[in-house]
C-alpha cells in the first residue's frame, strides 16, 4: 500500500528500508517498548480516539471525518519539507502536532500538551511504521531558497500551463473539470482545495507554506510535487514562487473576522437586484462560518460549504441581501454523482445504510424570526419549533430560472410550510467558477403581517444561514448551519445627532479662549 | 527630563502604554475596555497632580510651560493649535457617543441554571436531586464503562467539544455560545454527575429561559443515546479531565 503513487527510484529506496526494517524488527520492537512508553500513554489518551490504538487512522471518530485521520502505519504524510515520496523530518511532524492541520479536525497541541509530551508522542507515532526504523537514512528537508519579489501575473501563466486549473478550477475554487474524480490513496473522496480560502490550507496559507506544498506535493493525495518541473527546466524556482504568490492572491489578505452584525446601509439610488451589479462592490461583506448539522437526526459531519459572505442594502422600502458562497459544483450535476456516492458511503451517520446518491440541488436558506424580538428571546436557532416558528427564505438551484425564492414558516428542521407566492422574495443568482452569488429582495413591509417578518430600520434583527451542496450528498437535514447573527438596517444619521458634538466643540473652544485671555491679562498686569 | 511638567507627561504616556498594550500581554489577560482605560488614566492623572502640587516650588515649575504656552507671543502657534485640536477631539468623542450604531443585544445567559428536581427520560421519571452515577457502584467494571464512554464521546461530542475536551472542536467556531470547555474549572468540576446527565440528556432545548435555549447547539442526546450510554460518557468526561464530580451532602437531604 505504501507503493501507491510512488516513482520507481523511491520504491527501490523504500524496499531497501523495508528489508533493513525486517532484519532489525525484533530489536526495533524491544527498543520501542523501552523508549516510547510515555509517548504511548499520551497517544492512547489523546490521539487514539481519531488515529486508532494501532495508529491505522481508524479510531472511533475516524468514520465521521473527511479527510480521514492520518494512518501512521503507512508513513505517508501530506505536510513535509522533504521531497515527494520521502519520509517527513521530525520537525515536519512536530509542526503538524504543534499547529494542527488547518481546515481539518486536527487541532494544534502546543500549549495543550507539554513539550516533553509532544516529543514523546512524536517518537511513539513513528514506531507504527517500519519506514522510520532505518535510522541510517535521515529525511532531509529540501532547500527552498528565498521568496523573490511578487509577480502574480507570471504565477497565473504557470497556473494555467502546469495544469492547476484541472482540479482547482479557473478561479481556484476547487471546481476544475477533474475535481469530481478525486480520491486519496485510500480511496476516499477528496476535494481540490478552495484556493480562495487560504486560512483553511492544511499546511498553512502563507506564500512560503504554499511554495513548500508546490515543491513537495501532498503525499497520499492527488496533489503532485512540481519540483521535477524545475529539474526539467520547464520553470525556474522563482517562477514557482510566483505561482505561490498568485495562489495566495486569490484569498483575502487576512482570514475573515467574525462580526455579530450585518449592517445594511441606506442605498443611494435603486437597490441592486442583480448579483453582479457594481453597487455591491461598495458594500462591506460579513463572513459567517457554517458547520455541520450535528444536532438533529440525520446528522451531517462533513459539510462542503465553509461559510457565506453576506452584504445588505436597503432603500427604506425594500431590502436586498447578497449571499456569496463557494461551492465546487453547480448541482445537480451528473458528473459529480459518483463523488456524491463515495461521500455518502464514506461518512458515518444516523442511518443504518447510507442513502443512495441522487441529483440533489444546491440550497441556501436565510432565516429570521417572524417578528423583530423586543427582548433577547428568539426562536430556536435550528429552524424554530412547533410552538415558535421561524420565517425563512429558501432558494435552491432548481428554482434558479424562476426569479423567486420560497418564503415560508419552519417549525423545526423537518417541517416547512411555504407561504403564498406573494410573500416570496425576488431571487437572482449566478454560478460563476465555483461560486454562487445570490441576491434576495423583498419589501420591508408586506400585507401578511402575521407570518412575514416586517423589517424595521435601526433594530438588530436576528438572522441565520443554512447551506447545502447537493453534490456533496447534502439533502434533507444534511446541511451546513449557522447560529443566530443580526441584520441592522441602518438609518441615515439624523441632523440632531450633530448638535451635541457642535455644542461640545463650541463650549470647549469658549473655555479655551477665556483661559488664554485671563492668563494674558494676568501676564500684562504682572 | 528633570522638569516636573515633562515628568508628568512622561508618566501619563507610560501609564497609557502599559494599560493599553502591556496588560493584554500578561498571561490570562485580555484587552482593557476603553472605559476602564479612562478610569485608570484619571487615577494616574490625579496621582500626578497630587505629586506636582505637593511642593510649592515644584508646582510653580510645573505650571511654567502651561503658563508660557498661554501667554508668550513666541508660542502662539502652540496656543492656536491647542485651541483647534482640543475642541475637535472633544467634538469627535461626543459624536462617537451620540451616533446611533445598531449593536447586537447583550446576551445575558446563566451558564449553570438551576436543574429541575425531576426529569422524564424516554418516558421514565428520574429524580435528579441526590442522584449519583449508578455505574460507579460497579468499581470493577469502571474501565469498561470509561472505554465505552470514550467511544461515545469520539463518535458524537468531538466535533464541538474537541479532542482535548476544551470546547474547541472543529465545528465550535460556528456556534454561539461556544461549546462547554470541560477542562475549565468552571464547568463539570463545579457540577454533580446528575446535573451533567440532565444537560446531556435534554440539551439546548431543555434549558430554562435564563439559559437562552434558543441559542444552544447542544443536541437533546436522549434522542441518540441510552441512559447507560450517557452515564458512560459522563464517567469519561471526569476520567479524561481528572476532575472529580461534586457530590451530594447526604446529611442535608440532598442540596448541591
Amino acid at each position: 500500500m505504501r507503493a501507491v503513487g510512488l516513482s520507481d527510484s523511491r520504491t527501490v529506496g523504500l524496499l531497501g528500508a523495508v528489508v533493513v526494517a525486517l532484519l532489525s524488527v525484533s530489536q526495533t520492537v524491544r527498543l520501542s517498548s523501552q523508549d516510547t512508553t510515555r509517548g504511548k500513554t499520551v497517544y492512547v489518551k489523546w490521539c487514539a480516539g481519531c488515529h486508532g490504538e494501532d495508529g491505522k487512522g481508524d479510531g472511533p471518530a475516524a468514520a465521521y471525518m473527511l479527510p480521514r485521520p492520518r494512518d501512521f502505519t503507512g508513513a505517508v504524510y501530506q505536510i513535509r519539507t522533504t521531497a515527494n515520496g520521502q519520509l517527513p523530518t521530525d520537525a515536519d511532524l512536530m509542526r503538524s502536532i504543534d499547529d494542527g492541520l488547518f481546515g481539518t479536525a486536527m487541532p494544534g497541541w502546543k500549549g495543550r500538551l507539554s513539550d516533553a509530551e509532544r516529543r514523546d508522542v512524536l517518537a511513539y507515532l513513528k514506531t507504527f511504521s517500519a519506514f522510520f526504523a532505518d535510522t541510517t537514512q535521515r529525511p532531509v528537508a529540501l532547500a527552498f531558497g528565498r521568496e523573490p519579489g511578487s509577480d502574480a501575473r507570471v504565477g497565473r501563466q504557470f497556473y494555467d500551463s502546469i495544469g492547476c486549473r484541472k482540479c482547482h478550477g479557473d478561479q481556484g475554487r476547487g471546481d476544475g473539470p477533474s475535481a469530481p474524480t478525486l480520491k486519496d490513496d485510500a480511496g476516499f473522496p477528496i476535494f481540490a482545495a478552495d484556493l480562495a480560502q487560504s486560512w483553511r490550507f492544511n499546511g498553512g496559507g502563507d506564500v512560503a507554506a504554499i511554495y513548500r506544498r508546490l515543491r513537495t506535493g501532498l503525499d497520499g493525495t492527488p496533489m503532485p510535487s512540481f519540483s521535477d518541473l524545475i529539474d526539467q527546466k520547464f520553470l525556474t524556482a522563482d517562477e514557482l514562487w510566483h505561482l505561490a504568490q498568485y495562489v495566495r492572491s486569490l484569498s483575502p489578505t487576512r482570514p475573515p473576522e467574525l462580526r455579530d452584525v450585518i449592517h445594511a446601509p441606506a442605498a443611494r439610488g435603486a437597490l441592486p437586484a442583480a448579483p453582479d451589479d457594481s453597487a455591491w462592490n461598495r458594500v462591506e461583506p460579513s463572513w459567517f462560518p457554517l458547520v455541520g448539522q450535528v444536532i438533529h437526526k440525520s446528522r451531517w459531519f462533513t459539510p462542503a460549504i465553509a461559510g457565506v459572505w453576506v452584504q445588505a442594502l436597503h432603500d427604506g422600502r425594500a431590502l436586498a441581501l447578497r449571499i456569496t458562497w463557494d461551492d465546487r459544483s453547480q448541482s445537480p450535476d451528473s458528473a459529480w454523482r459518483p463523488f456524491t456516492q463515495r461521500v455518502l458511503a464514506s461518512v458515518a451517520g444516523d442511518d443504518s445504510t447510507p442513502p443512495a446518491a441522487a441529483l440533489w440541488p444546491d440550497q441556501l436558506i436565510v432565516q429570521f424570526p417572524t417578528k423583530v424580538p423586543e427582548g433577547m428571546e428568539r426562536p430556536y436557532f435550528l429552524m424554530g419549533a412547533a410552538t415558535q416558528p421561524v420565517y425563512q427564505w429558501r432558494w435552491t438551484s432548481a428554482l434558479r430560472t424562476s426569479g423567486r425564492a420560497v418564503a415560508g414558516l419552519a417549525r423545526g428542521i423537518e417541517r416547512f410550510d411555504s407561504l403564498p407566492a406573494g410573500s416570496a422574495p425576488a431571487a437572482q443568482a449566478v454560478y460563476d467558477h465555483g461560486q454562487w452569488r445570490l441576491v434576495l429582495t423583498r419589501a420591508l413591509a408586506t400585507p401578511d403581517t402575521a407570518d412575514d417578518l416586517q423589517f424595521r430600520t435601526g433594530r438588530a434583527i436576528p438572522v441565520a444561514f443554512f447551506g447545502q451542496d447537493g453534490s456533496n450528498g447534502e439533502f434533507g437535514t444534511r446541511m451546513a448551519v449557522s447560529t443566530w447573527y443580526f441584520l441592522a438596517l441602518d438609518q441615515p444619521t439624523p441632523p440632531r445627532v450633530f448638535v451635541t458634538p457642535v455644542v461640545a466643540i463650541a463650549v470647549t473652544l469658549g473655555l479655551g479662549l477665556v483661559l488664554v485671555r485671563r492668563a494674558q491679562q494676568r501676564g500684562t498686569r504682572a | 527630563m528633570k522638569h516636573p511638567f515633562w515628568q508628568a507627561v512622561g508618566i501619563l504616556a507610560l501609564a497609557f502604554v502599559v494599560i493599553e498594550w502591556g496588560i493584554p500581554l500578561l498571561p490570562g489577560s485580555a484587552l482593557v475596555p476603553a472605559s476602564v482605560v479612562l478610569q485608570y488614566m484619571v487615577t494616574v492623572l490625579a496621582g500626578v497632580l497630587i505629586y506636582v502640587s505637593d511642593d510649592e516650588a515644584r508646582w510653580r515649575r510645573f505650571r511654567e510651560p502651561i503658563q508660557a504656552a498661554l501667554v508668550q507671543p513666541r508660542l502662539k502657534p502652540v496656543r492656536l493649535g491647542g485651541l483647534v485640536v482640543v475642541p475637535l477631539v472633544v467634538g469627535w468623542i461626543a459624536y462617537g457617543q451620540v451616533r446611533s450604531a445598531v449593536q447586537a443585544p447583550p446576551n445575558l445567559r446563566s451558564i449553570h441554571p438551576a436543574p429541575p428536581a425531576e426529569i422524564t427520560f424516554r418516558g421514565k421519571s428520574m429524580t435528579l436531586s441526590g442522584l449519583d452515577n449508578p455505574l460507579r457502584q460497579h468499581a470493577d467494571s469502571l474501565p469498561v464503562y470509561i472505554a465505552a464512554g470514550k467511544r461515545i464521546y469520539y463518535q458524537n461530542c468531538l466535533p464541538c467539544h474537541g479532542d482535548r475536551l476544551d470546547g474547541l472542536g472543529h465545528f465550535a467556531p460556528g456556534f454561539n455560545p461556544l461549546p462547554a470547555n470541560f477542562q475549565d474549572n468552571g464547568t463539570i468540576a463545579q457540577l454533580t454527575e446528575s446535573f451533567v446527565f440532565w444537560r446531556v440528556a435534554k440539551g439546548g432545548p431543555g434549558l430554562p429561559r435564563e439559559g437562552t435555549p434558543w441559542n444552544s447547539a447542544m443536541p437533546k442526546w436522549e434522542d441518540f443515546l441510552t441512559e447507560r450510554e450517557i452515564w458512560e460518557v459522563v464517567l469519561f468526561l471526569y476520567d479524561q479531565t481528572g476532575w472529580k464530580p461534586r457530590t451530594w451532602e447526604r446529611t442535608a437531604g440532598g442540596t448541591r
